[in-house]
């Protein structure tokens, strides 16, 4: 019997609770008068109520089912569906693996049954929905999934491909490969990564076990797309998918970015390829722990550099004599390291890069870069000239300054390689502080007394620059120019980076001065610095200065060209620089004429160096647009995608871009459907190869938020308008070409939707920064005016509007013309402010010239 | 494999019954005979929960008990005492197996295995982190000693899996009884385990 105090207490709680909060002072003051221990009790549990909500309020009975039905092993002869089970051939964090025969197809198949436990709700949905996508998977080297099923106890399976064969890296000791041998079976699984990456399937657990190598020797890809649906079954708190992560998953082949949670996308499935080739080529993994701790491995995954290739070879040589046989066939380590040193160091440390948009931009181009390597070309990686040059392209007003340490790495070798990377660096901060570290290292290594440990905390980047400047005019690599001329290069770079553009431009003059002194005025590599001068002007902002650069050096590389000592991708590459610099200056017919030679070298541009001109084709048609050619831009925007198409290139993000300046100009010419579904297709592709803050994911959201605008679905127009502004401001600011017409737009809803204040402050910013940044005859200009003036008419201050609205149309008539929808748009504003003024003799002549019926909603573009 | 299963179910079905019958009597060994008849059929309710859950959702997590009751026990002879018996063991049997489960999970945890241990995924056990199901069994057993009625509200409704009428029924008190009982429970057992 419990005694009477226990339940006098138990009484008085549960009848508080049936009372409520609000009665319990006075109810305890009556109950608990004369027992104030009992009323701290009642209190002391009564506190508890807000917490113990929920608490034990949903049966543990779905865990127990589950518990009740343990995993078992199935038995040979044992039937699951319609497959006699033959043996278990392997087990993992996900589940078990059997050999069956296919009693209706006679023919065996892998059957991998879902681990109890890992089959949560979440997952059987993803399973249904996902197992179509992957049985549509049809590649010689990806193992096929013929499908999914249920096992009679309610487990899901997946019934694949068998592959008989040992995993990729036994298979290339097994058979004694060379390096050479063992690239060329790499970028085999290089293309199925590329073919699925097209169909959007990202594989999420690419490691050595995972790539089987078949009798004929042909390497096959497991588990394609499986990952995924196992990464569901893990509930989405934070802590917990880490961890489940590493115990489902091999962390030692997780990229960065999926250890810590984050979005994987198809760069991921580049690193772990890339992690796959460093283990395979030194028989070590690129990270050093202590144990095989996952946590620990995950921490060094995330924060520690990965050393070069050759230099791990090097090390395990010296360190461990007898270290075991784990790389290909070595005839001497030393060879083999050397073998590495340069290109292949370069190559793989470019796809483990910490950041996703550093990698190579495909697994094919990874692949590419292999195949350059192995034809005695050089390769993309080495200079990071193309990622940055792509970057700039589009970052024109800020450098990445880390890019430039490719750079040194190739100089200072080991010493360096562990430092550059030393960053989960997704922010400029961050890399400046890495550029700064790398360097204090630099100066350590080279003069030791200089910098001693304890300062080195306090120096900022500027200070070791200008360190690092004076050892140069110091003499200090005076024996050796072809370093100093690259240091130099480093240093410039770096100026640029901090947004110092005096030193920037004098080391770019010492740069360019030592070139022509080491190599002679006319040498390639003379030619090439001068490019990068011109590069760097327009970088600047000196577009005017740049331009003479250029018109300089560009028949020079013409003539280059002819002769055959310089590649047609290098002379595309500069042409569309140029084609972009005249853009930007306002020529868009020179820009136009730019972009065409650069594309009519296409046919003398081998496939894999094709990425160059990949986006030109769209950049051109938005030239013709500028001049007002719409049916040219929108056809060429057109060919320009089913170009892609007809590559079978869809998947990548230059395909995203392509499709994204399509569905620009659908929008523009009221094709919504159309313009929708195109943009809808960038953004899964987007949403899947590129980091989430990606320009180009920020461009056709600004478009998706123009078409929706159009349409008056305001709502859904200000969700993504808001989330592209995120993205620029995230990934660039205020001077990003397309920044002001998502501001037009956020502008133009706040205006329609009962703010028009606040939309007038951000329209009139707006305004401003296009007003500072372009001549004041560019159309983009008069856009931003005349959607002040639409605002400004929605407030009834129509004598400040009329002036915005008429310069506004005269000017986009001049430079458009008369039927381009722009013209159109700032024509309809300019009709519906005399409307609304209650001026119809000034409203007629614009009646008049505008085409049909006015859209149902009133609503107008932005463009 | 028809034929087969329906003799077996009439087998265990009058079996179940008889035991109950005599526990009824006074039998002191009828819960230990009981005992594996009712966990072999829950874990056939279990798979065929884990089944149907897969294509339609007509079978309830909860109704496990329930189910197995009515499966096993001939309701032409059953009463409410019986009933109460059955119920009890069901869910001290889930209690059980669900502690033992946790229990071996914890050991291996000790044992340096680097795992995060999850009993349930958050959707089972509401928001909140789930509770260890070790220390809720012992606080539960310490709560009895003051309170055994409302700790074994406590076993049929977290454990057991059932509603407040079937638990009501079981215990033979009101709904209302029942619903006060596992508010008190709910904060003196929550205030043990923080």
């Amino acid at each position: 019997m419990p005694n009477e105090r226990a339940a006098k207490l138990a009484e008085l709680v549960k009848s508080a609770v049936e009372y409520g909060p609000e009665h319990w002072p006075a109810f305890l003051d009556e109950e608990c008068r004369f027992d104030p221990a009992l009323r701290a009790e009642v209190e002391s549990l009564l506190s508890h109520q807000k917490h113990a909500n929920r608490f034990i309020e949903t049966p543990a009975v779905h865990l127990a089912a589950k518990i009740l039905i343990p995993d078992r092993e199935l038995e040979p002869e044992e039937t699951v569906g319609d497959y006699k089970i033959l043996s278990l051939i392997g087990s993992g964090g996900m589940g078990d693996v059997y050999l069956a025969e296919d009693r209706q197809l006679h023919r065996e198949v892998a059957l991998k049954i879902v681990r109890r436990g890992m089959d949560t709700d979440a997952l059987i949905r993803r399973f249904q929905r996902e197992e179509q996508i992957l049985a549509s998977l049809n590649h010689p080297n990806i193992a096929r999934l013929y499908g999914g099923a249920f096992t009679t106890e309610g487990l899901p399976y997946f019934v694949m491909e068998y592959v008989d064969g040992p995993p990729f890296d036994q298979y290339c000791r097994d058979k004694q490969l060379s390096i050479n041998e063992c690239l060329v079976l790499f970028q085999k699984v290089c293309a199925a990564v590329t073919y699925a990456h097209q169909r959007l399937v990202i594989h999420r657990d690419i490691k050595p076990s995972n790539i089987r190598v078949t009798a004929e020797g042909e390497p096959k890809l497991l588990d394609f797309g499986i990952a995924k649906l196992l990464d569901s079954a893990i509930s989405p708190t934070g802590e917990q998918v880490v961890v489940t992560l590493l115990t489902a998953m091999t962390p030692e082949y997780a990229s960065p970015e999926q250890v810590r949670g984050e979005t994987m996308t198809t760069s991921s499935d580049v690193y772990s390829l890339g992690v796959v080739l460093y283990k395979l080529l030194t028989g070590l993994s690129p990270y050093r722990t202590k144990t095989n701790r996952p946590d620990e491995i995950a921490r060094a995954i995330t924060d520690q550099n990965p050393e070069r290739p050759s230099t791990t070879i090097a090390k395990s040589k010296s360190d461990s004599p007898d270290h075991p046989q784990s790389g290909p066939r070595r005839t001497g380590d030393l060879r083999n390291s050397k073998w590495l040193r340069g290109d292949l160091d370069n190559i793989i440390l470019m796809a483990i890069r910490k950041e996703p948009s550093r990698r190579y931009e495909s697994a094919a181009q990874f692949s590419a870069d292999i195949q350059r390597h192995l034809d005695g070309l050089p390769v993309v990686a080495r200079k990071d000239t193309f990622t940055y040059r792509a970057s700039k392209f589009i970052r024109r007003h800020r450098v990445a300054v880390a890019a430039a340490f490719l750079i040194l790495l190739s100089l200072v070798g080991g010493i360096i390689a562990t430092i550059w990377q030393a960053q989960a660096a997704r922010h400029e901060k961050a890399k400046a502080e890495d550029v700064k570290n790398a360097l204090v290292r630099m100066l350590n290594h080279s003069n030791p007394i200089a910098f001693s440990p304890q300062n080195n905390g306090q120096k900022t980047v500027k200070e070791i620059l200008d360190e690092s400047a004076k050892q140069l005019e110091n003499g200090e690599f005076s024996n050796q120019p072809e370093i100093k001329v690259e240091l130099e290069q480093i240093i410039a770079e770096c100026y640029f980076g901090e947004g110092d553009y005096a030193l920037g431009s004098k080391y770019t003059e010492e740069y360019l001065d030592l070139h022509r002194k080491l190599y002679g005025k006319n040498d390639i590599k003379t030619l090439a610095a001068s490019e990068w001068r011109a590069f760097m002007l327009f970088d600047e902002g000196k577009l005017t200065e740049s331009e003479t650069d250029y018109r300089k050096i560009l028949p020079l590389l013409r003539n280059e060209k002819r002769k055959g000592n310089i590649k047609a991708e290098n002379l595309a590459d500069v042409l569309n620089i140029f084609g972009a610099l005249r853009r930007t200056q306002g020529d868009s017919k020179e820009a136009e004429l730019s972009f065409r030679e650069s594309l009519a070298l296409s046919s003398q541009i081998p496939k894999e160096s094709l990425y160059v001109i990949g986006p030109t084709r769209s950049t051109l048609a938005s030239t013709l647009a500028d001049q007002g050619r719409f049916e040219e831009a929108l056809q060429t925007a057109r060919e320009a995608v089913a170009e892609y198409r007809q590559r079978e290139e869809t998947g990548t993000p230059n395909f995203s871009f392509t499709l994204t300046v399509l569905g620009g100009f659908l929008t523009e010419k009221g094709d919504y459907a159309e313009a929708d579904t195109t943009l809808h297709e960038a953004e899964a592709i987007q949403r899947k190869s590129l980091n989430p803050s990606s320009l180009w994911l920020g461009d056709n959201l600004r478009n998706q938020a123009i078409s929706y605008y159009q349409q008056g679905r305001f709502a859904e127009s200000l969700s993504k308008v808001t989330e592209a502004l995120k993205i620029y401001r995230e990934s660039f600011g205020p001077y990003y070409d397309n920044y002001p017409t998502a501001m037009i737009i956020n502008g133009l809803i706040l205006a329609k939707t009962g703010s028009p204040r606040e939309g007038e402050k951000i329209l009139r910013e707006a305004v401003k920064i296009r007003t500072e940044s372009l001549p004041k005859e560019h159309y983009w200009v008069a856009l931003a005016n005349s959607a002040l003036g639409e605002c400004l008419t929605i407030q009834k201050r129509y004598h400040e509007a009329e002036p915005l609205l008429l310069n506004s149309y005269e000017a986009l008539k001049i430079s458009q013309g008369a039927d381009n929808p722009r013209t159109t748009i700032a024509l309809q504003r300019l009709f519906n402010l005399y409307k609304a003024w209650n001026k119809p003799d000034q409203a007629a002549p614009y009646r008049a010239l505008l085409p049909a019926p006015t859209p149902p909603n009133g609503a107008s573009s932005t463009m | 494999m028809g034929m087969n299963e329906s003799w077996a179910t009439i087998e265990t079905k009058s079996e179940a019954t008889q035991i109950l019958e005599q526990w009824s009597e006074g039998d002191k060994d009828a819960p230990a005979r009981l005992m594996p008849v009712v966990y072999k059929e829950l874990r056939r309710r279990a798979a065929e929960y884990l089944r149907h859950e897969r294509t339609d959702h007509t079978l309830q997590a909860t109704a496990l008990v329930h189910e197995a009751y009515l499966k096993l026990v001939d309701q032409s002879r059953a009463n409410w005492k019986g009933r109460a018996h059955f119920c009890s063991i069901a869910a001290q049997l889930m209690r059980r197996i669900l502690v033992q489960h946790a229990r071996e999970h914890n050991r291996e945890k000790r044992g340096g295995k680097w795992e995060k241990i999850y009993l349930d995924e958050t959707k089972e056990l509401g928001q909140e982190r789930p509770p260890d199901l070790v220390a809720l069994d012992d606080a539960l057993q310490s709560f009895a000693s003051s309170y055994p009625r409302e700790s074994e509200v406590v076993e049929l409704k977290f454990f057991g899996g059932m509603k407040t009428n079937e638990i009501a029924q079981t215990l033979g008190v009101s709904d209302k009884t029942v619903l006060r009982d596992w508010s008190f429970a709910k904060l003196w057992l929550h205030r043990e385990l923080t």
